[in-house]
């Protein structure tokens, strides 16, 4: 006699023929609806079931009942109603088993520490409250949209590895990916974060507060970075009224001046500074000068705290901020420039080196770029300040595919960089400028398996490319159409406050669709380098005809976007994908597949983009000449990092010296990595071969050296907070400067 | 006079040998056995190998880089040879720096060494004493040791 029945999840029941009967019935009735036979007496059928279950076991499990009623059916000629309920049965168990993967997943975020979960982005620390609380969500929300969202194709392709949609899990949300943010724009007659109204600021520390917080509040708003296109002309603004209102304040004080002394200083502005003779007046103008740089300073410092410690997303994280200058040749603009520099370089309160914003300094020749040019100073003072904290990285404005769009005196035809590598410039559905516009997707084509399935044959490869770029772009448009459904009220700092470009047109009831093809949808690439071996046995980087391949591949990959983009009539362009999250899983997917292939799955991760592999010995200006002619034909984004040891602290010229060879290689976007490490004890910045340090000589032991490297163009403190791959990849980095 | 030179290796583009970055021929052979030398396989006077002057020439012509550094091993130790290429490219506008472990008063006193310097840019003296260690001098290991600008002051 059966008494208990064992389900799946352990727990017992009692047995109940009654069960078996509702399920039957199920199955008759559906099999009917759709047109098929399934004549057969419930409760007979029943009992021809429980007599085919073993009855001298106390206890069965659900599985063996369930295959006892499929059976049974099939013996009893109902085949099409065996085959309706095997279908059932198989849809619950998928169910079953998004769950159960789910439930996997945050009993690893929650008992495990070591494993990649947690570290999926080296910025979210996932060990606190918050940070756990939105890797549960992610995780879940990750998996509903693979499930739920995505067409079952494209899922596929994901879960396959042939591709990788990124920022998945904020698929459901319908979020843009990231923006340029017009601070002149948001600021002229202030703006509300939803929870307050804000007045147009009146001094540069004003100024720089609002600008975390509108930093802070689009962060909220989307999944990726927050770029300012030209902070030293909006802060500009800022310094200008500081000008005004100190020098206005010394002429009240001031007893002893004349009433035509006192209307000058009352209508004095800072860019005429120069214009004073009389040197009375010319000495309190140096004052004031000097008392709104001190302020001007402060408030830099402040602004770099800020986007260090203010929190976004549920307190786990805090915004991707960059601030891109150093054109601007007005006094004030200056000013910003200087002490903006001059902040980053004092680092944080113990002199840490600041996580963010990432500060990226345009370069431009006849501005800063040559000795002689009026900002050549700040260009200097760059080079200094990046040889001691990363930053800023360099953006080159003469570089060809920037310089198209230049025109001068018009600062939004400026090239943008977001830290990352975003890039958002040209438009065929509008200006070509930077305010206001961002990236509304992406997703990446995992080349080497493409590579590793077409061996040597150009002619597959092509085709299957092709293919990959359709599905791809198709992917690309059906999350566009979703995101296109949402409202401003689901944005309402970016949407609500205008930020998105063409957005202070709508309601707060109205669907975003109408402003979002000044976005762009990118499709990225990811190991060019490895998918080159795969095919040819060589990679770009040790040979020329692999170079060749590599740079037609690409370019048959931007001409796709380029007629999608005419034929469509939408900004589609091709990203150089930087590969955090990434990095490992396609090749430990590839390596599940295909094995451990020399040169292409034999390491933790894939080569970024189509950099060359990090791990290959070459020279600086190789390095350069090999990258440089990618960056035309990657629109979307791009940069080419040199890696070089010691410590260019002292060796600025060697700093400048590389910039201008990114310049002549015709890079778009380029920073300079080197070995950051502090000793807090004894202050020492350089580098520390082991774990000694080389000035005070203390072996490192409780209080640990701080070090810190870049990682997907994020800088990230000590090795820990790196996910495997990258960590591995970051151990492989051979330096350009030494290269022999 | 010696068309050869021998040498340990040579670096192009090295961001830690000099201003700028520079092309580093490092020369074979030393006799001052410095304590904690941080290139002791350049010491051996019959090891690394044996170059044409020309190869070298054009070997550092070819990465159409103008600023080079030799340094070793100790240059001076082949005077002729140093001399063969820093007058040959000093003539073609390169910036030259060399280090060496003599100090500027023992090469001025050596008639074959004293005439390479009026070829050379930078000059960066005396032995390493690892008791004068500072990890935070610009360019040269130890407080003893001297730049010299012989051309101009940067």
């Amino acid at each position: 006699m059966i008494l208990q029945v064992v389900k799946r999840d352990g727990r017992r029941v009692d047995y109940d023929i009654q069960r078996i009967e509702d399920a039957l019935f199920k199955a008759q009735a559906q099999t009917q609806q759709r047109g098929l036979k399934a004549d057969f007496d419930v409760s007979r059928m029943a009992s021809w079931v429980e007599e085919h279950l073993s009855k001298d076991k106390p206890e069965l499990e659900i599985e063996i009942i369930q295959d006892t009623v499929e059976k049974t059916l099939r013996e009893k000629h109902q085949d099409d109603c065996a085959k309706v309920y095997a279908m059932y049965r198989n849809e619950r168990s998928k169910q079953r088993e998004i769950r159960g993967s789910l439930m996997k997943a945050l009993e690893q975020l929650t008992f495990q520490d070591e494993g990649s979960v947690k570290r999926e982005n080296a910025n979210i620390d996932g060990n606190t409250a918050m940070g756990m609380m939105l890797q549960y969500g992610s995780q879940a929300s990750k998996r509903f949209a693979a499930h739920f969202l995505l067409r079952p194709e494209h899922a596929e392709l994901h879960d396959s590895g042939a591709i990788h949609i990124h920022d998945l899990d904020f698929y459901a949300m319908g979020t843009l990916t990231c923006c340029q943010i017009d601070l002149v724009k948001l600021f002229e007659n202030g703006f509300s974060t939803g929870q307050g109204s804000l007045r147009e600021p009146q001094d540069i520390q004003s100024y720089a507060a609002l600008a975390a917080i509108a930093i802070q509040s689009n962060q909220n708003d989307q999944h990726g970075g927050q770029s300012i296109p030209a902070f030293d002309v909006a802060m500009a603004l800022g310094v200008r009224k500081t000008f005004r209102t100190i020098i206005r304040e010394m002429g009240e004080l001031l007893e002893h001046l004349s009433d035509a002394e006192r209307d000058i200083l009352n209508q004095i502005e800072l860019e005429d500074k120069d214009s004073m003779l009389d040197p009375k007046l010319s000495r309190l103008i140096n004052k004031a000068l000097l008392k709104t740089e001190r302020r001007t300073y402060q408030a830099m410092e402040a602004l770099i705290h800020n986007l260090n410690t203010m929190h976004s997303r549920a307190g786990a994280q805090v915004p991707f901020s960059s601030l891109n200058f150093g054109t601007d040749v007005s006094v004030a603009g200056r000013m910003v420039s200087e002490q903006l520099l001059k902040a980053q370089e004092a680092g944080l309160g113990n002199g840490e080196t600041p996580i963010f914003p990432i500060l990226i300094f345009k370069v431009k020749e006849g501005i800063n770029f040559n000795p002689g040019d009026v900002n050549y100073d700040l260009f200097r003072l760059a080079l200094r300040v990046s040889a001691k904290r990363l930053f800023p990285n360099f953006s080159f404005l003469d570089a060809s595919f920037n310089q198209v769009y230049y025109q001068a005196g018009k600062v939004e035809t400026e090239v943008t960089y977001m830290g990352c590598r975003t890039r958002v410039l040209g438009n065929r559905c509008g200006e070509a400028q930077v305010n206001g516009r961002g990236n509304l997707s992406f997703t990446t084509i995992n080349l080497v398996r493409l590579g590793i399935e077409h061996k040597g044959d150009w002619t597959a490869f092509d085709e299957m490319l092709d293919l990959r770029l359709n599905q791809v772009l198709n992917q690309l448009l059906t999350r566009k159409a979703y995101q296109a459904r949402k409202q401003v009220k689901n944005f309402p700092f970016l949407m609500g406050q205008g930020i998105w470009r063409s957005s202070d047109g709508l309601k707060r009831e109205d669907y975003i669709e109408s402003v979002l093809n000044e976005g762009t949808l990118s499709i990225g690439f990811i190991g060019l380098a490895e998918c080159l071996v795969a095919m040819m046995g060589q990679h770009h980087g040790a040979c020329k005809d692999a170079q060749r391949q590599g740079l037609r591949i690409v370019q048959k990959m931007y001409d796709f976007c380029e007629v999608k983009s005419i034929e469509l009539n939408l900004n589609i362009t091709l990203l150089a994908t930087p590969a955090e999250g990434l990095a490992g899983r396609f090749t430990q997917l590839d390596r599940k597949r295909y094995g451990v292939l020399p040169g292409v799955t034999d390491l933790e991760y894939y080569t970024n983009s189509f950099h060359v592999p990090v791990h290959y010995k070459c020279s600086i200006v190789d390095k350069l000449n090999i990258e440089g002619p990618y960056h035309a034909i990657t629109p979307a984004g791009h940069i080419s990092y040199v890696e070089i040891d010691g410590d260019p602290a002292q060796n600025v010229d060697a700093m400048e010296d590389i910039v201008r060879l990114m310049r002549s290689t015709n890079i778009g976007y380029g920073s300079i990595n080197h070995p950051l490490d502090h000793d807090p004890v004894c202050g020492y910045r350089g580098v520390i071969d082991g774990d000694r340090c080389p000035q005070c000589g203390r072996e490192e032991d409780a209080v640990g050296f701080q070090r810190i490297r870049r990682i997907t163009g994020y800088l990230v403190g000590s090795l820990e907070r790196f996910n495997p791959a990258k960590r591995a990849e970051v151990e492989a980095r051979v330096k350009h400067g030494t290269t022999r | 006079m010696s068309n050869t030179v021998r040498l340990a290796d040579r670096t192009a583009f090295s961001s830690v040998d000099g201003a700028g970055l520079r092309t580093v021929i490092w020369f074979q052979g030393c006799v001052h056995r410095c304590k904690g030398c941080h290139n002791p396989s350049t010491h051996d006077l019959h090891g690394g190998e044996q170059f044409e002057i020309s190869a070298v020439l054009n070997w550092i012509r070819s990465l159409h880089w103008k600023k080079v550094t030799f340094s070793g091993g100790d240059p001076f130790l082949q005077a002729e040879a140093l001399y063969a290429l820093v007058s040959a490219l000093k003539q073609e506008g390169y910036d030259i720096w060399v280090y060496t472990g003599y100090t500027l008063d023992q090469i001025k006193k050596d008639s074959n060494m004293v005439k390479c310097l009026n070829h050379i840019d930078v000059l960066v003296d005396g032995p390493y004493i690892s008791e004068l260690k500072n990890p935070n001098l610009k360019f040269r290991g130890s407080s003893n040791q001297k730049i010299h600008y012989l051309t101009k002051m940067p």
